[in-house]
């Protein structure tokens, strides 16, 4: 009996044990040929057979269906540029000019990886729709506090923002970690 | 309890804990995968989903400037063939996922001079090959199980309409060889 018992607590421990190392690596593991640029993460596996088993358990929580990078680069940001977590509570300027790429956009998520609800249904800025200035840079506000234009509406919770590079230029597809990203600059909190 | 006892309850306790993170992590890309095929609804059949917004809750991290078309398929009765009509205005782009998520084809409006596309998925272990044509495109998936999906831009709100009515037209079903 004293075995038996033993026995069980070794298993339900295991086994508790292998899952939250599992939950664990898939939440906050950056995974395998994972790199940044600024604050905007990425993979180089992502999409591709050639992944391995981190990879693919990730892409499989966080962005099924992904294409591979010869296709699509995804980016993705949970902090500013200071590598504080974004927080809807406060709002941010992302600046910079359009990235090396055929068409990109820039997407708000909320914790649970789905679109975040707003009054407005606005959830992105993209090459088609973004306002530039006369020397052709950008500058949007992420955040819940209603702007007219270049405007990404959040709730005022955490969130994270995707950064899609639809054929990716030859520099960025060579150097994904040395590309030239917009930046995310904290404003203010309420 | 001994010392060495304890060590080799410990050691299993750990044992099991790596088989079963090895193996969940193995599980988790195709269990997520067949919930997406069953959460799409019937296999080899084209579903053109409605504009990503807030409600949509199918697929993580959808884009709202895309509109997406997935036809999940088997083709353990037989190839499958996936007819669409390429816009040559904005991005398009047909891909192909096994079920352990990897993106193992695509094609986009970029690589192709072709105004229809005509593509033709097999299963690995096919008993009859089928050939590629000069307007047929043939490839074979890694597994009997898996997804296709096309993407078009929506690069012009004021065109909306017609871009959807043109990816409305893309199609999936068992693949019938001509006489």
């Amino acid at each position: 009996m004293k075995f038996g018992l033993k026995l069980a607590a070794a298993l339900v421990v295991g086994i508790a044990l292998g899952l939250f190392a599992t939950w664990a690596t898939v939440i906050y593991g950056a995974g395998p040929n994972a790199l940044s640029d600024g604050p905007w993460q990425t993979s180089l596996a992502t999409g591709s057979a050639k992944s391995g088993p981190y990879t693919r358990a990730k892409v499989a929580m966080h962005g099924l269906l992904a294409l591979n990078r010869s296709e699509t680069i995804y980016y993705t940001a949970y902090t500013d540029s200071s590598g504080a977590p974004l927080d809807g509570a406060c709002a941010y300027d992302v600046v910079g000019h359009d990235p090396d790429a055929r068409w990109w956009s820039i997407t708000a998520y909320g914790t649970d990886d789905f679109l975040i609800p707003n009054p407005v249904d606005r959830y992105s800025i993209s090459k088609n729709s973004v306002l530039r200035a006369a020397d052709g840079t950008f500058s949007a506000t992420v955040g819940s506090a209603a702007h007219v234009q270049n405007w990404i509406p959040t709730a005022r919770a955490p969130f994270s923002l995707t950064l899609r590079l639809y054929n990716p230029g030859a520099s960025v597809q060579s150097e994904p970690g040395n590309a030239s990203l917009p930046v995310i600059v904290k404003d203010g909190c309420t | 309890m001994s010392a060495r006892a304890w060590a080799g309850w410990i050691a299993l306790t750990l044992l099991v804990a790596a088989l079963v993170h090895a193996g969940s992590l193995y599980a988790l890309p195709y269990v997520v995968m067949n919930r997406t095929f069953s959460i799409l609804g019937d296999r080899n059949m084209m579903h053109h989903m409605a504009r990503a917004d807030a409600n949509s809750r199918k697929v993580v991290r959808p884009s709202p400037d895309l509109l997406y078309s997935a036809c999940p398929y088997d083709l353990s009765k037989g190839p499958l063939e996936i007819r669409a009509t390429i816009p040559h205005d904005t991005y398009w782009s047909v891909s192909t996922f096994d079920d352990d998520t990897n993106n193992w084809y695509v094609l986009d409006d970029r690589r192709t001079n072709r105004n229809k596309l005509d593509l033709v998925v097999q299963a690995p272990d096919s008993d009859h090959e089928v050939a590629a044509t000069e307007h047929r495109l043939v490839v074979t998936s890694p597994s009997r199980h898996g997804l296709i999906l096309i993407r078009t831009l929506i690069n012009d709100e004021d065109r909306f309409d017609q871009i959807d009515r043109t990816r409305r037209l893309a199609t999936c079903g068992a693949y019938v060889p001509s006489e």
